[in-house]
């Protein structure tokens, strides 16, 4: 067996696995940091894996469907925020309308746009030999070997955790989503506008979010089909908790899941004797599985920011 | 995140008492007409829409009524279990995502102990409350892990709950269904076996597929509102959910044992969605079929958002989502993707998370014809 192969080949299989959950955490991250939760992560997922496949086929391009992507994701972000910031609406209700909405709407629009059921036409994407990420010389050194040919997202996704961990622990901006998401009064009386910072993290979460339908449909796969993103939206929000609201705990998170998921598959793949009569189910609930298990025997009480989910009001005078 | 829910509870003491009744009402409104706007913007006839999906709701007579009123109960007393599911955890600032596993799990219990031989010869009487009791203890188990997780060792019920709908829906369709509860190839069905007559819902009317899961439903709701309102436990769990925002130590200085409650209360939620499972399996399709289309879960959330959480509420949401689900085959006739009335549903939760503008602009419409008439 070659080592250095399956080494690298599992670990490329787990930052593709874990790219879409990262984006969706880390989307989770920069919402409920500055107080507003975010659990429409599924939906706008949703939206973003369908418009950046429509983009793309209309365009021949899936730069193009990138940005339809993200559009769409700073649109849903507004909605969110118009709601639940501006009308200080529910968040839950909120996020709960357009996970809905999007199961619905993205059905619809398969049937009316591409009159198919379920999935759509491919199109180019970001992970055919064109547009991959090559670096030829590292290919045959164990562990580095994975990342010689990845896709861009999945680099965005692991360069966009370091860059979201300075800003949100080194910049004035993340400084005042945190203190918003903490303590607004305070907040508020020392002259930072409370609602223009929920406004801005709302929408830049969303758009990260979005950032991770795109890559479902757009990154490995070339295509939409209805059952994206069955349910990585809540795998993310649970990798945000789980990485205790923090951009690199959400990392180390989506890398232990996705890490389950490769497990899975190799143990499915390698099983032998007793292990190939265990049913198939047991090793697809194994990755859940571990999650609990990670959570009882690791991770334990986690701690959200302190005013997370409680809507902001300005006193009226 | 739980912290939300203190929110939902704190009912408002205003002039306008009747703006809480009236403000879903005006939501469900908008949303019709917003609906009907993106149908004609998709370039089809939105009047046609609406009248093949009410025509066929069940809601409105006219043609195969009957059958048209027997699948909505049958649709809304699931929708009514998954709403309460959510509901209940969600009064005592628990938030449970959990309900679509363990509406599967109740589904699943149901195929067994309805097919199981042993059981099979005795009478309906007998079998049928042997099977839900079965499909009580198992759900509310499955809803227990979460609740034992989150009292004992503080872990988020939310991610339980999500990691749990995964983990019974791959043991079900990876295991269970094609392996040890497998129906004899020989009988060339696929998924479970047919559960036996006995063990199936007894009809309610004649000519109809209309079970009894609707008075069942009916029964819970007015038990989970006697338990909320009128009992101990229902209080200790409204003062849960009040002071969630302060972690939960208010309640127990106020001599609440919380482990113990949050467990009751996942168990009791655990139940009543695996019931609304066991309906699909006892009443609809008398087997765990191969592959099984889900979503009732998630509706669940929806519908008890609709509901404002309140019993009554959740079930006339659950009879309006039932009756937009009833209606939805038939808008296909007219070239609509079946899809459109769960537009709906998502369009009116929207107008619901929106209720702070529609109550201003209800309060000032209201406010200044009242001036307009002193003068």
């Amino acid at each position: 067996m070659n080592w250095t192969y399956l080494i690298n080949e599992s670990l490329k299989q787990m930052l593709d696995f874990a790219a879409p959950i990262l984006f969706a955490a880390l989307g989770g991250v920069i919402s409920e940091n500055s107080g507003v939760v975010n659990i429409a992560l599924e939906g706008i997922m949703r939206f973003a894996a369908f418009f950046g496949v429509w983009g793309a086929f209309n365009s021949g391009n899936p730069w193009v469907g990138l940005m339809w992507g993200v559009l769409i994701g700073a649109l849903l972000g507004a909605f969110h925020a118009y709601i639940t910031v501006k009308w200080a609406g529910d968040q839950i209700v909120s996020g709960v309308a357009i996970n809905v909405i999007a199961t619905a709407m993205i059905t619809y629009f398969l049937e009316w746009i591409f009159k198919t059921t379920g999935y759509s036409p491919t199109v180019a994407y970001f992970g055919s030999s064109k547009y991959l990420v090559n670096i030829n010389f590292i290919e045959n050194i164990p562990v580095l070997g994975a990342f010689s040919h990845l896709h861009i997202l999945i680099w965005i996704s692991l360069i966009l955790v370091f860059v979201l961990h300075f800003f949100l622990y080194h910049t004035v901006l993340g400084l005042r989503i945190r203190s918003v998401g903490e303590y607004p009064l305070a907040a508020e009386t020392l002259g930072v506008d409370v609602l223009k910072i929920k406004w801005i993290a709302v929408i830049l979460g969303s758009v990260i979010a979005a950032l991770g339908g795109v890559s479902l449909s757009l990154g490995t796969m070339s295509s939409f089909t209805n059952s994206m993103p069955s349910g990585k939206g809540f795998i993310g929000l649970a990798a945000m908790i789980f990485g205790k609201w923090t951009p690199i705990g959400a990392m180390l998170a989506s890398f232990l899941f996705a890490s389950a998921q490769v497990l899975q598959f190799l143990l499915q793949a390698i099983a032998k004797g007793i292990a190939a009569k265990i049913p198939v189910g047991f090793y697809l609930a194994l990755p859940y599985i571990l999650t609990i298990g990670a959570l009882v025997g690791v991770v334990g009480k986690a701690v959200a920011p302190a005013a997370d989910g409680v809507p902001y009001k300005k006193e009226e005078s | 995140m739980k912290e939300v829910f203190y929110r939902i509870f704190v009912k408002r003491q205003e002039k306008y008492w009747w703006m809480n009744i009236l403000v879903p009402v005006v939501s469900i409104f908008i949303a019709l007409i917003v609906g009907a706007i993106f149908i004609a913007s998709t370039g089809r006839n939105p009047f046609l829409a609406y009248k093949y999906l009410f025509g066929s709701s069940g809601l409105i007579p006219g043609p195969y009524f009957k059958s048209h009123f027997s699948e909505m109960l049958i649709a809304s007393s699931m929708f009514i279990a998954t709403g309460l599911a959510f509901a209940i955890p969600a009064r005592a600032g628990l938030f449970s995502i959990g309900a679509e596993g363990q509406f599967i799990v109740g589904a699943i219990t149901a195929a067994f102990f309805g097919y199981y031989k042993p059981l099979a010869n005795l009478p309906t009487i007998i079998h049928l409350p042997i099977v839900l009791l079965m499909v009580i203890i198992v759900g509310g188990l499955w809803g227990l892990i979460a609740g034992y997780l989150k009292a004992k060792k503080g872990i988020n019920e939310t991610i339980v709950t999500i990691m749990l709908n995964w983990i019974a829906f791959h043991l079900i369709e990876g295991w269970l269904v094609t392996g040890p509860m497998k129906a004899d190839v020989a009988t060339g069905v696929s998924g479970t076996p047919y559960v036996s007559p006995t063990a199936k819902l007894p009809i309610i009317l004649s000519g109809t597929r209309l079970n009894i899961s609707i008075l069942i439903m009916l029964f819970l709701v007015y038990a989970v509102w006697f338990l909320l309102y009128r009992t101990v436990f229902g209080y200790e769990l409204r003062a849960m959910g009040y002071t969630a925002i302060t972690n939960m130590e208010a309640p127990k200085i106020g001599g609440v044992n919380t482990e113990k409650r949050i467990m009751q209360i996942m168990f009791i939620s655990g139940a009543i969605a695996a019931l609304g499972g066991s309906f699909i399996t006892l009443g609809v399709l008398f087997q765990y079929p191969p592959v099984f289309e889900g979503g009732y879960g998630f509706d669940g959330i929806a519908v008890a958002l609709i509901g404002g959480n309140e019993p009554v509420g959740i079930l006339l949401s659950g009879i309006l989502i039932g009756a937009l689900r009833t209606g939805a085959t038939s808008v296909q006739l007219v070239k609509i993707p079946k899809t459109f009335p769960a537009i709906i549903e998502g369009l009116i939760v929207v107008f619901i998370a929106l209720h702070e503008l529609i109550r201003y602009l209800l309060v000032k419409a209201i406010t200044k014809k009242k001036e307009g008439v002193s003068v």
